[in-house]
């Protein structure tokens, strides 16, 4: 039942219905929606709200609704301009609409969605450099085709990058591919997290390549480590 | 000089009137146009009152059982008054058995609890074809099914997959006069989508509003239940038009939520009629010359301190003759109004 127009036609409802029942399942869903009374305190509240076309405030009211046309039309758009900021948990009446996107956007991660393919790609680089090094972001990465929002002075950085980082304190080793070092114990254990709690699986279900790597290389240290794989 | 009190109505209001009289030592005359007593709670077989749910029925019951038998009440069923002439603490009144003939009565002060009626949608817009459409009706018709605890498409006598309640009709409207809020639609409309909830766990029912008015502790006790543990949608925007399509009727409006236009099937749309003053009401406002407001209710010019005097001394209003009131509200006036005319009648005497 939806009283929105059908955007995705060539998705059958079922299979739509059967996502957002996947949703509504999830343990956690009850404590993020109770009811909402369109004050718009979660959009006054939401950074993303005054750069994107998007609003906390439909997200709960769709989910209220159980609207599936709608919740699934979010699921592969809206969700991907929210921050995670939970600014919107200020709402009176307890709900928590990044908390919905949450659970929306791992819905449509665990089952390969192409709007989460897309709205993740860039993301690959930085979960290959955690794993590589343990840490998510590099100097080097700082470059302005990859980060156009952070303004017109990425270039003149990036550009002096190594001295730059010599007026940072020693601990950041003065590198510029890593930003600080990770023991190899925290790496693996890491990883270990990541299969154990199925975020290993998130990755296979966006980008297989990426996977395959990170398998390959996490073998052989697990191996060198003398852990049995 | 006269030492009764004259009570006008024998809906909540009038009869918590009577029993506050008779229990604090006076005399009332209770005079009802039908032939039993309840008002508009009986008459339209109210199922549940808001906000707890508790049968209609049995709360008149009691309060029924609190007038009759009672030497300090006397009760003058099916009867109206037709005229009266006099002035504070020495009315004199007549009042006729419906078809009889009149009666002289000497009173010393009156209390008016002729009520309200229902908007009746249909009266001069088409706009939502309740006349054109049996699956078009009001939040009395829907109290009705209610009542026998049920909830069909009066079409077909089938289950509804979708009800939708529309708020403000014949409420905050400019071009049909009334400007003001009925102030309990939005609780009895939440109350009824409960019900029909409990009814119909598999049906969806949505509520389209221009914003939700629950006061107090309606917003706990109706509002927040309905959308947390019953799933009722409420959604706002309100509809500008019903079309047929097929057997299901097709509802126009905003989803102003979403920003944009939305046109949806619905299997059954409850109208939320507001309220407007009786014939009763308009008919004791001639007879005993008072003022009405631009509405048509009684004008109680000494609001906001004084909400039961009417315009002319010694004569007393309670309940929705003065304007839209839940039942709370009517009772509350219906011991203050008792308690002015009383007190009225002793200084009187």
């Amino acid at each position: 039942m939806t009283l929105a127009p059908n955007t995705y036609t060539d998705i059958p409802y079922e299979e739509k219905a059967k996502l957002i029942e996947e949703v509504m399942a999830d343990h956690r869903y009850g404590e993020h929606l109770y009811g909402c009374y369109e004050c718009g305190i979660c959009v006054a509240a939401c950074p993303s709200a005054r750069f994107y076309d998007f609003s906390p405030r439909k997200i709960a009211q769709a989910a209220a609704r159980q609207d599936v046309e709608l919740m699934y039309e979010q699921m592969n758009d809206d969700v991907w301009n929210c921050s995670q900021c939970f600014s919107c948990t200020r709402c009176p009446r307890g709900n928590n609409p990044g908390g919905i996107i949450t659970v929306l956007r791992e819905v449509a991660v665990r089952n390969g969605l192409a709007s989460a393919r897309d709205a993740l790609e860039g993301y690959g680089r930085v979960v290959y450099k955690i794993m590589s090094t343990g840490t998510q972001v590099s100097p080097d990465m700082l470059q302005p085709n990859a980060f156009p929002d952070w303004g017109p002075h990425v270039k003149a950085i990036s550009d002096n990058v190594e001295t730059w980082r010599k007026a940072l304190p020693p601990e950041t080793l003065h590198t510029t591919s890593t930003a600080w070092n990770v023991d190899e114990k925290t790496i693996i254990e890491l990883y270990l997290i990541w299969q154990a709690t199925g975020v290993m699986d998130m990755i296979g279900e966006v980008d297989e390549g990426l996977h395959m790597i990170l398998e390959d290389v996490m073998e052989d240290v697990l191996d060198e480590a003398g852990y049995e794989t | 000089m006269a030492k009764d009190v004259l009570i006008v109505g024998g809906g909540p209001a009038g009869l918590h009137a009577a029993r506050n009289i008779a229990d604090i030592g006076g005399n009332a005359i209770l005079v009802e146009q039908r032939d039993v007593l309840g008002g508009t709670p009986d008459e339209a077989r109210y199922a549940a009152l808001t906000p707890h749910l508790e049968s209609a029925q049995d709360a008149l019951d009691e309060m029924r059982a609190a007038v009759i038998d009672r030497p300090e009440i006397d009760l003058r069923l099916g009867s109206t008054v037709l005229e009266s002439s006099g002035k504070a603490g020495d009315f004199k009144v007549s009042v006729a058995k419906n078809g009889g003939e009149a009666e002289q009565l000497d009173v010393g002060s009156v209390i008016l609890t002729t009520g309200f009626q229902h908007f009746d949608p249909g009266r001069e817009t088409q706009m939502y074809g309740y006349y054109e459409n049996p699956d078009v009706i009001t939040l009395v018709d829907a109290e009705k099914m209610l009542s026998k605890h049920e909830f069909v498409r009066p079409s077909n006598g089938e289950k509804p997959e979708r009800v939708a309640f529309i708020q403000c009709v014949g409420s905050r409207d400019r071009r049909l006069g009334n400007e003001y809020c009925s102030k309990v639609c939005c609780g009895i409309a939440s109350k009824e989508a409960i019900e029909i909830r409990k009814l119909l766990p598999d049906t969806k029912v949505y509520i389209f509003y221009i914003d939700m008015r629950m006061y107090g502790y309606w917003e706990n006790q109706l509002y927040w239940p309905a959308q947390e543990e019953h799933n009722v949608i409420y959604v706002r925007g309100i509809v500008t038009e019903i079309l047929k399509r097929g057997d299901r009727l097709l509802m126009k409006g905003e989803d102003t939520t979403m920003g944009r236009p939305m046109e949806v099937e619905m299997d059954v749309i409850v109208l939320s009629v507001g309220m407007e003053p009786s014939a009763g009401t308009r008919e004791m406002a001639r007879v005993f010359d008072i003022e009405k407001n631009k509405y048509g209710f009684i004008h109680t010019p000494g609001e906001p301190m004084d909400p039961v005097s009417t315009s002319v001394p010694g004569v007393y209003v309670a309940g929705a003759a003065a304007g839209p009131k839940d039942i709370e509200d009517s009772i509350g006036m219906a011991s203050a109004a008792a308690m002015k005319a009383l007190a009225m009648v002793r200084s009187a005497g």
